[in-house]
């Protein structure tokens, strides 16, 4: 039975990818499942000087979801070089890095670092951070100057480049032809839906900066939208993402025409979930009769 | 993850729920000031796992106390012995072991980590006093549970109940510090209320840095990927993490 799947210039031995910032620098998971196992290990988002993320509180729950206001907090690029970088050696898992700036320079700083290391096989820009005032939410919603940072980051980027967009993304038919333009290598579909909640009893915001990016299952049914429709107007491969929970909502993606899948919320909730997922998608296989996963990619349009 | 059959409950009041669980990993790991995530059911809604302390270990089964504050705990509490529910754990930074004597300071449901390091240190022969405070009648119970434990304790409540100081914990802790003529304090481990450690750190005869508190905090994971758990630091920017750094912190390290 084969797997593996080809996303532009990265193969991947299995589509299920875990998303960033639900499975830390790949240590703080590692106990709950084999990283060799999985297709690829998004790395938590890191920025090149330390950054200390938002105040609490950070998460709050919803029907079947999660919001999350996290901030960015990240150890910075020097603290991830020496405590996980090692860890990483270890493993032959395909390694995505996941980068983010406040500003081009910053974004380019970190691209030039993470480009020269070699245990790190893609890099993912996240350009849609509904949580940083002067971040990515900027970047992801005025196309020009989205189209400016992937520009720049191309030019700095050797390695598959992958954006990751999220809903509120302006004008995505320009972004779009942009990226496949500027030689863009991935997208990944969707980050966070941004999202509201109120604290009826004190009369306030129940998050400091007002907003949060919902993700969970609650979202499923919109980001797959959204990957599909993005699949419509585009040539680049898609990794799909958006409330993932079971192989059957992965098996949704892949049949809509991603070429694999990111889980992210349900590793909080069981951090080994991927595993299930993949064997899962392997049981439907054997029970449809499919011997390569390729067949299946795309089959619902 | 790991699965863990319910063997006994029981409703210490309408508020307060004892839960014993069949798991050996946990029973044989986990320490004091430890935590497990429980899952309340695979509904997705509540969506994630509640992270509760651990009250003590027997053979392969732990224990659970905990209060039902919201739904996830609501659900929980209904649960029947038999059924199982997923847990994540033994997970977080437990109390430290080796004092050569100690205070524990508990409030409320604080309790929990506290009985357990109790039992611990009873085991160990290591002297300590415990001082346990309520804030009225109906957390009672919480004292009757304590006083299964076969050791010294003074209790308090903040509302009048016969036989018992009536104050704050540690109104009765200071008192008795006051009339006890007893060498300088070492080591107190405490858990309650944020109010309580508030006040803890601003009693003059303590050492911030030797004393140990177990906090209490939302959490998305439980095990350090999602750093929703942050708590300040005290004396330099950025966040602890409850769930990896903690529960267990030193007074003198975070901004309560």
């Amino acid at each position: 039975m084969n797997l593996q799947v080809q996303l532009g210039n990265l193969t991947l031995k299995n589509p299920v990818i875990l998303a960033s910032g639900t499975a830390g620098y790949g240590r703080e998971i590692a106990p709950y499942l084999d990283l060799d196992r999985v297709g690829a290990l998004t790395l938590k988002g890191l920025s090149s000087s330390p950054w200390m993320g938002n105040p609490p509180p950070r998460i709050h729950e919803t029907y079947a979801g999660i919001m999350n206001s996290i901030g960015l907090e990240n150890k910075g690029f020097e603290r991830f070089l020496r405590e996980d970088l090692p860890f990483l050696e270890t493993f032959q898992t395909r390694v995505i890095a996941n980068i983010w700036g406040k500003s081009i320079e910053e974004y380019a700083d970190i691209a030039t670092k993470m480009n020269r290391l070699e245990r790190i096989d893609a890099i993912e820009v996240n350009v849609s951070c509904p949580n940083i005032d002067q971040g990515g939410e900027n970047f992801s919603s005025d196309g020009q100057v989205l189209c400016q940072l992937i520009g720049n980051l191309r030019q700095k980027i050797q390695k598959p480049l992958i954006v990751k967009l999220g809903p509120n993304t302006d004008d995505f038919d320009q972004v779009l032809g942009f990226m496949e333009k500027e030689g863009v290598d991935l997208l990944s579909i969707t980050n966070t839906f941004p999202a509201l909640a109120i604290d009826v009893e004190n009369q306030s915001f129940i998050f400091s900066r007002k907003t949060a990016g919902l993700s969970g299952p609650a979202i499923k049914p919109l980001a797959l939208k959204l990957v599909y429709d993005v699949i419509k107007k585009t040539r680049l491969p898609v990794i799909g993402m958006g409330g993932i929970m079971k192989a059957q909502d992965a098996l949704e993606y892949l049949l809509i025409g991603a070429r694999a899948v990111a889980l992210g919320s349900v590793n909080l909730i069981d951090p080994s979930a991927a595993l299930q997922i993949i064997d899962g998608i392997e049981d439907y296989m054997v029970q449809k009769n499919i011997s390569d996963i390729n067949d299946l990619i795309g089959k619902v349009r | 993850m790991k699965k863990a059959k319910i063997i006994r409950k029981r409703f210490l009041s309408s508020l307060f729920v004892e839960l014993w669980l069949e798991e050996n990993d946990i029973a044989r790991l986990a320490c004091p000031g430890q935590f497990v995530m429980v899952s309340t059911g695979s509904s997705y809604d509540p969506f994630l796992k509640r992270p509760l302390a651990v009250l003590s270990t027997f053979e392969n089964q732990f224990g659970l106390l905990f209060e039902i504050v919201g739904r996830g705990t609501e659900i929980l509490s209904q649960l029947d012995t038999g059924e199982q529910v997923e847990v994540l754990g033994p997970l977080g930074k437990g109390f430290s072991l080796n004092p050569s004597e100690a205070f524990l300071i508990g409030g409320g449901r604080g309790l929990v980590p506290l009985y357990f390091l109790a039992q611990v240190f009873s085991s160990k022969k290591i002297p300590f006093h415990f001082f346990f405070g309520i804030k009225n009648q109906p957390e009672k119970i919480l004292i009757d549970y304590l006083s299964q434990l076969p050791i010294s304790l003074v209790v308090s409540c903040q509302e009048e109940i016969a036989g018992f100081y009536c104050g704050t914990v540690l109104d009765a802790f200071v008192d008795w510090l006051h009339h006890s003529k007893s060498k300088p304090i070492k080591k107190i481990y405490a858990c309650g209320p944020q109010g309580m450690l508030q006040a803890l750190s601003q009693i003059n005869e303590i050492v911030p840095n030797q004393v140990e508190i177990s906090l209490e905090s939302h959490m998305g994971c439980g095990y350090g990927v999602c750093l929703s758990c942050a708590v300040k630091k005290k004396g330099s920017p950025g966040y602890f993490h409850v769930c990896k750094d903690g529960p267990v912190f030193r007074l003198g390290e975070i901004e309560l």
